[in-house]
């Protein structure tokens, strides 16, 4: 039997470990230390040590705490709307029709569609003027909505965009996982005396949980990240109404040239989405090993 | 606990017949099995009693209760499954009791009943534990306890020990046998394995191709089948089939030299006739009948007997038991067999008689 030490395969994998584990130790620890500093480039070459300045000065942020709220309401309903959508529209599919494969593929669509596209496509699609939505809400004589323009609104927005790209993405894996799961479970419960409804609940889905949890977490993990819907829909506006913290970040590093202080925001923002996603975690898989 | 009645039940995917006018009549408190190789729709028939399976035409009625439009709950079965199909994500109480809190029976009551049937099964110590966690015999014992704990009208078993290995299941099918003697329940139990067939049951219906062969107890499928594919289906080894021709008189039949005597079935037989002699291993070993040569190839030796593989100078292959000796590869040995053992077939595969 190979042991670790003479297995000759270490002198692939371990040189790549050692390059991944110091680039990315010595990125997050060069972020870290310059997010110590307040090196602007309006000011360059003035740069001094100023301790934990940046990140006190981001707790009393109004537009950061703001914004880091924003990032929260968005990651939740975003997360949760698809996942709940997606199950639902799963749930709907399961079962054998003529234009199954053709909807599969259709799914695929706005998954493959880049963001730019999707942004735009939306942006068009909510103009207050010529959109096809407030089309569509005046026929079901609904008034008129400014999508984008109003500060209420927007966020709402780029949320449906994103649920609307999204979804799919959720139904593809959730089915995948629907298929892979055992139908006898399900008869036997049939057999048992379950309704349709008690099949899916009491059997179906608890088989499903462990796929759920983790599009859930992918998903919460991009929604966290999201950049490029912002971006072309609203650019964080109208007035910071769609400013998320990580495009708050790109505005502080790109816009105001402040690095050190926009990299503090990325360090908080990750330690944010750790503590988060950990927290999820320890949430949806409640034991070790559990299955 | 009911009767059951399968009434001319047919089925088809496509242009494939699954189920083919099949009926079958399953006496209170008896234990049938449902008997025949992969594909010849017996599963199919035991999902469509369970009601998880349409079919096309003909009807199902357990008791007095016609059950054919009914969904599965309504029908009160309990159904055993190959896979085990235990809840994953339940512990084995909760898997047992399941039947009951579909019911809407309260809480001290059920885990009253579960506790009993724990008990029963001897599953007591894994109560609390999840189906992962148990060995392939564990599951299947905490499945007939999900399906004992209800008292239902009727037990489907759905080949439930073949992912069981051979030790397990041999004592799993005296525990299935046993539990039949002592709650007397309506069971039906589906298997290709004809030693479960023919150990457990009481009534076995032979199917193929989604036909009923016969149905009949276990020892007249045995001493007494209707044609050639239940006489080769029962019985292992499986009963030798040798190429005959009925001679000038009528009365004989020729294997090679050797001349049966079958003057009972003369009326039946024409001279001249081609039929196939049918003839169990286990009748091949007597002190004096007829003979026939056996130049042998392999001896199988099983202890107590041995089974020897051979070929007639006829080159048809035959299986024959051996229980003085145990000739080796290249000896020719005389066989010998009385003429009441043999079944006679005729080219179509049936019974002659």
């Amino acid at each position: 039997m190979a042991t670790t030490a003479s297995d000759p395969t270490k002198h692939f994998f371990q040189p790549i470990i050692v390059c991944l584990t110091v680039a990315s130790v010595a990125l997050t620890l060069f972020v870290i230390w310059i997010s110590l500093h307040d090196l602007s480039l309006m000011r360059a070459g003035r740069e001094k040590f100023v301790g934990l300045d940046n990140y006190l000065r981001f707790f009393g942020d109004p537009r950061a705490m703001a914004a880091l709220w924003r990032t929260v309401l968005f990651t939740a309903l975003a997360t949760i709307i698809e996942i709940a959508l997606g199950l639902a529209v799963v749930l709907f599919l399961d079962r054998d029709f003529a234009m199954k494969r053709l909807v599969r593929t259709l799914l695929l669509v706005p998954i493959i569609m880049t963001p730019v596209v999707v942004g735009l496509t939306w942006r068009f699609l909510f103009d207050p003027a010529t959109g096809m939505a407030n089309y569509l809400l005046s026929l079901a004589g609904i008034a008129q909505v400014d999508w984008l323009g109003s500060p209420r609104i927007a966020l709402f927005a780029v949320l449906i965009a994103d649920i609307w790209q999204w979804t799919p993405f959720v139904i593809l894996l959730v089915m995948a996982a629907l298929e892979s799961a055992p139908t006898d479970p399900l008869n036997a419960a049939r057999v048992d005396g379950a309704r349709e409804w008690q099949v899916t609940w009491y059997v179906l889905l608890p088989m499903l949980r462990r796929a759920l949890a983790i599009v859930a977490l992918i998903r919460a993990i991009d929604s966290i990240k999201a950049f490029d819907l912002f971006y072309i829909m609203t650019r964080g506006g109208p007035a910071l109404s769609t400013e998320t913290l990580n495009y708050y970040g790109y505005i502080v590093a790109f816009t105001n040239f402040d690095i050190s202080y926009a990299l503090a925001i990325a360090v908080i923002l990750t330690i944010f989405t750790n503590v988060a996603l950990l927290t999820m975690y320890s949430v949806l898989f409640p034991k070790a090993g559990e299955r | 606990m009911a009767n059951l009645s399968i009434r001319s039940v047919s089925k088809s995917y496509g242009a494939v017949n699954v189920l083919d006018d099949v009926s079958v009549e399953v006496e209170e408190g008896s234990f049938v099995v449902l008997l025949g190789p992969s594909g010849c729709g017996k599963s199919t028939l035991l999902h469509a009693v369970a009601g998880l399976n349409p079919i096309d035409s003909g009807s199902i009625v357990i008791g007095d209760r016609n059950v054919t439009n009914l969904p599965a709950r309504e029908r009160d079965v309990a159904m055993v499954f190959q896979s085990y199909a235990l809840y994953p994500t339940m512990s084995v109480a909760e898997n047992i009791a399941f039947p009951l809190k579909m019911r809407g029976l309260d809480r001290k009551t059920s885990q009253e009943k579960v506790a009993a049937v724990a008990r029963l099964l001897r599953i007591e110590a894994l109560l609390q534990r999840k189906p992962r966690e148990l060995s392939g015999g564990q599951r299947q014992r905490v499945a007939i306890g999900r399906a004992l704990v209800r008292d239902p009208r009727l037990f489907l078993f759905d080949e439930p020990l073949s992912n069981l290995d051979a030790a397990l299941r041999t004592e799993l099918r005296a525990e299935i046998k046993r539990l039949h003697q002592s709650i007397r329940r309506t069971m039906v139990y589906v298997t290709h394995d004809q030693t479960e067939a023919l150990t457990l049951a009481d009534k076995i219906v032979v199917l193929k191709a989604g036909k009923i062969e016969q149905v009949g107890t276990p020892l007249s499928l045995y001493d007494d089948p209707d044609n050639a594919f239940v006489a080769g289906f029962i019985g292992s080894p499986r009963m030798n089939f040798l190429k005959a021709r009925v001679a000038e008189d009528g009365k004989t039949v020729l294997v090679g030299d050797a001349r049966v005597d079958v003057s009972h079935l003369a009326a039946r037989l024409a001279s001249g006739q081609e039929v196939t002699l049918g003839i169990r291993p286990e009748h091949l070993d007597e002190k004096q009948g007829v003979e026939l040569a056996l130049a042998v190839d392999v001896t199988e030796r099983l202890g107590s007997t041995s089974y020897v593989h051979g070929a007639l100078p006829s080159g048809e292959t035959v299986v024959a038991e051996r229980r003085e000796d145990q000739p080796r590869f290249g000896e020719t040995i005389t066989l010998r067999f009385v003429a009441g053992r043999t079944r006679i077939f005729d080219a179509r595969g049936s019974r002659v008689r």
